[in-house]
């Protein structure tokens, strides 16, 4: 059991309203975004810039996506075989207990008993690590910010920036009790710490596990991008390497990897590249020093293809990034914990339902003001609010509706749908709520619009409509 | 070199099968958007290098923080190389995938085929190069026979010794041309800029677990 802000213990207790409302009230997670989010946004523009045409670049990468979507299945046979033909054994897995039971046997029939691993959402999908620990392995996250998360027990809370939501002093006093050290506030004395800690962990280590951020189809090579070089030391120095891939994660070939890779950097965290960019072809081969005697690849389905055969498809052509969840004004708000889930942010609101079942994650849909900032900044143009809308009708036909308000909606819709009826209607309503307003603010609305203003006030209603404005104005003009 | 694999030897798993079957069920109902052609944008190679390629790879390198050196002659290299390398421990690919006779500077060097623990003591990796990317000063090292994946990712500082013949303009420009090449590695790294992490409150913070330090010694 753990008290961190992002445990699953503490979290499964709440609504997702209970945990935004938590999240808001939280002081220490305002300072940490508040460090973070704004950043995000500028780096990313900077780096598109540095492109000749970076508007071009996105459209190419997502009809490259979408098309490789529309051919999956024979895509993914194409990507075994050539992932066998380099050497590697290829296992599918059709959930996440499956995934988990697939490694733990690798585990086992190798005799490992030390696992690092790179940073990898599809394992923290899954809850590997408890998995793995539950076989008696031991294992270590060594990524600096999963390094992070393993030591207090918590949950990242952003796809690529796992300890979004502390600040370096939360970081500092938890190194300080954890692993014994003299506190520091001081980002590179907390650096060295972790790595001091992780080398001897690199070079012990049995089997090194990661995701992947791409699998190459043409010639099965697994991309792996990181900044700090733990990723190289996952997959060199352990005899076992493991990665752990959702069956989306496809590009047809090198030259579209080529496309990816100016874009995924350049979202994610805003640099050209990341420090590292490795392609792995295999164990090692004869006459090589260094790398895996063994490679897996571990493809897991985990309601992937129940979201493929319906509207949300479009969202496995997700890179990653994390530039929707630094662009929503919901999550910069709340960060990533609120939304209960491993994915977060606006492409956490689509995924989860799909990997859970909207009805284990009805209310995600709705943590957004669909202002479309994520579709904007989306290296693949995805459709974001389309398809929480999409969402949202499946969760509302989920349960039936109060009879208040679908007798209400239906008795707008004969008022809306009445020019002159409308009007008149409209006419009442200002006179009304211009009457409860307080400085231009109605704080408490009556009827069936105290929903509304039970969070939120509502600005009072100009004396005129914009039509009467427009007609007065334009009657001036012409007779001016 | 990866082998050409029999249809048996992939093992069709029930869970391989039951996936498979899904992905082509729900191809038939996904609503995958339809992007048009002409939204394709534009072609590999259609951006254009600007300068030398040499100028940019260093420019953009420097830029990272690497430490950039070009030099005129293969005495000059061999110098700098010993200037940096000198009452050090080194780990150093092989003789012969060294250029400029570089390996007479770094003879008692540790190699891919020492003892790890020896291997991972190195205060310098040296190594050749694959390919130098000029728009994003990379560079590119495949795991080949004698070029150790541990001589770039061990020692806390990585000099890399670079040809003329090595620069590329763009990373899609390197896969092309060398496609063979890249083919007979397990592994391609493209090492841009010293190890680094943001992690802690997107604070730039230099050197995590690969070397703090590269510099890049660019010859005749």
């Amino acid at each position: 059991m753990s008290d961190a802000p992002g445990s699953p213990e503490r979290l499964a207790l709440l609504g997702f309203g209970d945990r935004a409302r938590a999240a808001l009230a939280d002081r220490q997670l305002h300072v940490a975004l508040d460090r973070t989010t704004a950043q995000f946004g500028s780096r990313r523009l900077a780096a598109l810039a540095t492109l000749d045409d970076a508007d071009a670049v996105r459209d190419r990468a997502r009809a490259t996506k979408m098309d490789a979507l529309r051919g999956l299945g024979d895509a993914l046979r194409m990507f075994e075989r050539r992932l066998t033909e380099n050497g590697a054994r290829v296992h599918w897995a059709e959930t996440d207990a499956d995934a988990n039971r697939i490694v733990v046997d690798i585990a086992r029939q190798a005799g490992v008993r030390r696992v690092v691993k790179g940073k990898t959402m599809v394992s923290e999908e899954t809850h590997l690590n408890g998995a793995l620990e539950g076989a008696g392995l031991e294992v270590v996250e060594t990524d600096l910010g999963e390094y992070i998360v393993q030591l207090g027990h918590d949950r990242p809370s952003h796809i690529i920036a796992p300890i979004v939501h502390m600040t370096r002093e939360q970081v500092g006093r938890l190194m300080h009790e954890r692993l014994q050290v003299p506190y520091s506030d001081d980002t590179e004395t907390l650096a060295r710490y972790a790595r001091e800690r992780l080398r001897a962990a690199f070079l012990r280590a049995d089997m090194g596990i990661t995701g992947a951020n791409f699998g190459v189809v043409e010639n099965g090579a697994i991309c792996l991008v990181t900044n700090e070089g733990n990723g190289r030391m996952v997959t060199t120095l352990p005899r076992v390497h493991v990665v752990m891939m959702g069956i989306e994660k496809l590009v047809p070939t090198m030259a579209d990897l080529d496309r990816f890779l100016k874009l995924l950097a350049r979202s994610a965290t805003g640099q050209k590249l990341t420090a590292y960019t490795t392609l792995l072809r295999g164990p090692r081969r004869t006459g090589e020093d260094g790398g895996p005697d063994d490679m897996h690849v571990v493809i897991l389905d985990n309601g992937r293809s129940s979201i493929l055969a319906g509207e949300t498809a479009e969202i496995l052509g997700c890179i990653r990034c994390g530039a929707c969840l630094n662009a929503c004004p919901v999550y910069k708000n709340i960060g990533g914990h609120a939304y209960g889930a491993v994915y977060m942010g606006p492409v956490g609101a689509i995924v989860t339902p799909g990997i859970r079942g909207i009805e284990q994650a009805a209310e995600l849909p709705g943590a957004s003001s669909l202002c479309g900032a994520c579709r904007e900044v989306c290296p693949i143009r995805l459709d974001i609010p389309r398809m929480l809308l999409a969402l949202r009708s499946a969760a509302v036909r989920l349960t039936p509706q109060p009879i208040a308000l679908r007798l209400g909606l239906k008795a707008f819709a004969r008022i809306a749908s009445r020019p002159s009826v409308y009007r008149a209607a409209m006419s009442a309503m200002r006179r009304v709520l211009r009457a409860r307003a307080r400085d231009g603010w109605i704080t408490r609305a009556p009827g069936l619009a105290a929903g509304w203003t039970r969070f939120r006030d509502f600005k009072a209603p100009a004396a005129q409509t914009f039509e009467q404005q427009w007609r007065a104005r334009s009657t001036a003009r012409r007779s001016s | 070199m990866a082998r050409p694999v029999d249809c048996e030897e992939i093992v069709v798993s029930d869970a391989r099968t039951a996936i498979l079957d899904r992905i082509d069920r729900a191809l038939k109902t996904a609503r995958i958007p339809v992007v048009s052609a002409g939204a394709r944008g534009v072609q590999p190679g259609e951006f254009g290098p600007s300068g030398t390629l040499i100028d940019r790879f260093v420019a953009e390198a420097r830029a990272l923080g690497v430490e950039a050196f070009v030099e005129g002659s293969p005495d000059a290299v061999r110098a700098r190389l010993a200037l940096l390398t000198d009452g050090r421990r080194v780990l150093a690919w092989n003789p012969d995938r060294l250029p400029y006779g570089a390996d007479a500077v770094v003879s008692g060097a540790a190699r891919g085929s020492s003892p790890r623990d020896e291997q991972a003591a190195a205060d310098v990796g040296v190594t050749g190069c694959h390919g130098a990317i000029a728009e994003t000063g990379s560079l590119a090292l495949l795991s080949l026979p004698g070029c150790p994946r541990a001589a770039s990712l061990l020692p806390p500082l990585h000099v890399a010794l670079v040809r003329p013949d090595n620069f590329f303009f763009g990373m899609g420009d390197f896969f092309e041309a060398r496609t063979d090449q890249i083919a007979a590695a397990s592994n391609c790294t493209f090492v841009t800029g010293p190890s680094r992490t943001a992690d802690i409150e997107l604070s730039l913070t230099i050197g995590v677990h690969g070397p703090a330090r590269v510099i890049v010694i660019v010859g005749p």
